[in-house]
C-alpha cells in the first residue's frame, strides 16, 4: 500500500521544477560560504574544517530548513489546489500510507540535496585550492544533518497540510531557523527541529557540537518525526474535508 | 427491494446550524437515485458523509449492507467511485497521467484507463495537460476517474455543471446507461429538476437539510395527477348539481375544480351539468408539472 502511495507521489512530481530548486538553492550558501572563508582567512585557520564552518553557517542556519519547507509545501500544494482533497481522501488507501508517502518523498528530496551540498563543498574546496582529502568527520556531520532533516520534514509536512498557504509554512521555517540560532546558543537545541539541523551539520563550529550527545540527538530527531507524523495522521482522520 | 445505501437519522451540524437533519435515505440497488434540492440544501454534505469525508453529528450510514465505520471505510471506498463538488485534478499532469494516479491508488488494471477514456469520449484529449482543459472536459475526466476500478456505486455531485448542452446530454445518456450495462447504482445530486426527471428511477428531495420526498420517479409523477377545471355559465347551479350526485367539486378563480379527473368521472360530471341546463364554456385539465410539485413541497422555485 505504501509503495503504491509513493509511486503516485512520484507521478505527481512529474513535470515539476522542484528538483531545480533543490539543485539551485544550495549553490547560494556554498558560494557565500566560500567567499566568507576567503575573506576571513586572517582570523580563520585555513583548511577543510573552516570552509565547512563557513558554508554551514549559511546553509544550516538559513537555507536548509526553508528548503525542506519548500519541498513539503509543494507536496501539499498539489492537494490544496483543484479540489484534490476530495480525491485524496476518497482513495482506498489508509491515511498513514498517505502521510508516510509524502514524508518518504520529502526526505528523499532532502537526502539528494544533502549529497549535492557535499559535492558542492568538495568542489568549492578544490576550486580555491584546498589540498588533500576532506576530513571524514564532515561526512558524518552531513549524515547527521540529513537525519535531522527527517524531523524538519515531519513538522513542515504537518504545517503545509494544515495551512492551505504555500508561503506561510516556508516563512515559519525561516523564522524557526533564525530563532533556533538563539535556542542552540542557549544549549536548548534539542527542543527545536530546526536547531537539530544546525547541531547535526555542526553549523559554524569547529568543535563537535554533539560530543557525547549523539544518542539524545537521534532520540530528539525520532521524537519530532514520530510526534508530527502521528499528529498528521490524527488531524487527517478527524478533519472534515471542505475542498 | 435491496438497498445499497441506507441512512438513519443522518445529521450534520456546523456550530448551531443544522445542515443535514435526520436524513433517512434509501437508495435501491441498480437504481439511478436523483438527489434533488436547491443550492445549499445539504446535498454535497450528505454525499460527503456517505464517503466519510465529513463526520456526521449523529445517525448511521449503511452501504453495501455494512455500517460505515473507520474499519470498513476503505473496503467500501474500493467499490465506490465519486465526483464531489468540482472535479479533482493535477493541472500540471495530462489527463491520462491523472487517471494513472487514480488507477494506482485503486489498484485497478491500467487497461481500464482506455475504457474509461472511451466512455467519456476523451481519447483525443488524454495527452493534454488537465490544467488546460475546459470545465466540461475536467468534469469528464472526473467522471472517468470515478469509473476506474469498476465500482458498484457511483456518487456524482452535480456532474453536468459546466458542460455545454451537447455534453450534458452525452453525460446524461452515459449515466442512464450505466446501471443497464454494468449493474452499477448511481446516486446523482442536482438542483435541476428536469435533469433528474430525465435520468432518475428514484428521487429524494432535500430542502433545508430535510428529506421532504423519497420514492420512485413514477410515484413523484403520480403527484402530478391533474384536476379538471370547468368554466360554466352558472357556477352555483353547477356546484349544487354535482354535490347532489356526490361528486367532489370546489370553486376557485371563477371555475369549478373537479378533484377526480378520471375519464369516467369527467364523462359523468359533464353529462350531469348539460342535463341540468348549465352552460359549459370551457373544460380543461392543466398538467401539473414536476416544478409545481417541487414548489408545493419546498415552497421554492427551482431551475429548469
Amino acid at each position: 500500500m505504501l509503495i503504491r502511495c509513493i509511486r503516485t507521489e512520484n507521478k505527481k512530481l512529474k513535470h515539476s521544477i522542484l528538483w531545480l530548486a533543490c539543485l539551485a538553492i544550495p549553490l547560494i550558501p556554498a558560494v557565500m560560504g566560500t567567499f566568507n572563508y576567503l575573506g576571513n582567512l586572517e582570523i580563520l585557520t585555513p583548511g577543510w574544517h573552516n570552509l565547512w564552518t563557513q558554508e554551514t553557517l549559511f546553509y544550516a542556519n538559513f537555507f536548509s530548513a526553508p528548503l525542506v519547507a519548500l519541498c513539503c509545501a509543494y507536496l501539499w500544494r498539489l492537494e490544496h489546489r483543484n479540489h484534490n482533497w476530495n480525491a485524496l481522501m476518497t482513495a482506498p488507501v489508509p491515511v498513514w500510507a498517505t502521510v508516510l508517502a509524502k514524508f518518504a518523498v520529502a526526505f528523499r528530496f532532502f537526502l539528494i540535496t544533502q549529497l549535492w551540498v557535499g559535492i558542492l563543498f568538495l568542489a568549492s574546496g578544490k576550486c580555491i585550492g584546498m589540498e588533500g582529502p576532506a576530513p571524514v568527520e564532515i561526512l558524518g556531520q552531513l549524515l547527521r544533518g540529513t537525519l535531522a532533516g527527517a524531523a524538519v520534514a515531519a513538522v513542515q509536512l504537518f504545517l503545509s497540510m494544515a495551512i492551505p498557504s504555500f508561503t506561510l509554512p516556508v516563512i515559519l521555517a525561516f523564522i524557526g531557523s533564525i530563532g533556533s540560532i538563539y535556542v542552540t546558543a542557549k544549549g536548548l537545541g534539542f527542543l527545536s527541529p530546526y536547531a537539530l539541523l544546525m547541531l547535526g551539520m555542526n553549523a559554524n563550529h569547529q568543535e563537535n557540537m554533539l560530543e557525547g550527545q549523539l544518542f539524545p540527538f537521534l532520540a530528539a530527531v525520532a521524537g519530532f518525526a514520530l510526534l508530527f507524523g502521528l499528529l498528521s495522521i490524527i488531524w487527517l482522520k478527524k478533519k472534515d474535508i471542505r475542498a | 427491494m435491496e438497498l445499497i445505501i441506507e441512512t438513519e437519522a443522518l445529521t450534520k451540524r456546523y456550530g448551531k446550524k443544522t445542515v443535514v437533519n435526520e436524513l433517512d435515505m434509501k437508495v435501491p440497488q441498480g437504481s439511478v437515485y436523483g438527489f434533488l434540492g436547491p443550492n445549499g440544501a445539504g446535498k454535497s454534505t450528505t454525499l460527503k458523509m456517505l464517503l466519510g469525508l465529513i463526520h456526521p453529528a449523529q445517525g448511521r450510514i449503511r452501504i453495501f449492507k455494512q455500517t460505515l465505520n473507520p474499519k470498513n471505510r476503505l473496503e467500501i471506498l474500493k467499490n465506490a467511485g465519486s465526483l464531489i463538488e468540482s472535479p479533482s485534478y493535477y493541472g500540471h499532469l495530462t489527463g491520462r497521467e491523472n487517471l494513472e494516479i487514480v488507477c494506482t491508488l485503486k489498484g485497478a488494471p491500467k487497461e481500464e484507463i482506455d475504457q474509461a477514456l472511451a466512455l467519456v469520449r476523451m481519447e483525443n484529449q488524454q495527452h493534454k495537460k488537465a490544467g488546460h482543459y475546459s470545465l466540461g472536459m475536467k468534469q469528464r475526466l472526473g467522471l472517468a476517474a470515478a469509473l476506474l476500478g469498476r465500482p458498484r456505486l457511483l456518487l456524482l455531485d452535480e456532474p453536468t455543471n459546466g458542460l455545454d448542452p451537447a455534453g450534458i446530454q452525452e453525460i446524461r445518456d452515459l449515466i442512464v446507461s450505466l446501471p443497464k450495462k454494468t449493474g452499477i447504482t448511481v446516486l446523482i445530486s442536482s438542483h435541476l429538476l428536469s435533469e433528474i426527471d430525465q435520468m432518475a428511477t428514484h428521487v429524494g428531495i432535500i430542502d433545508q437539510g430535510q428529506l421532504i420526498f423519497q420514492d420512485s420517479l413514477r410515484a413523484l409523477h403520480a403527484h402530478s395527477r391533474c384536476r379538471l377545471h370547468i368554466r360554466t355559465t352558472d357556477n352555483a347551479a353547477a356546484r349544487t348539481c354535482l354535490a347532489q350526485k356526490g361528486i367532489a367539486a370546489a370553486e376557485k378563480n371563477g371555475q369549478i375544480i373537479l378533484e377526480d379527473a378520471s375519464d369516467s368521472s369527467v364523462t359523468r360530471a359533464i353529462r350531469l351539468l348539460v342535463y341540468a341546463g348549465v352552460g359549459i364554456l370551457r373544460a380543461e385539465a392543466p398538467q401539473v408539472s414536476l416544478e409545481d410539485i417541487f414548489l408545493r413541497l419546498t415552497g421554492k422555485k427551482v431551475s429548469l
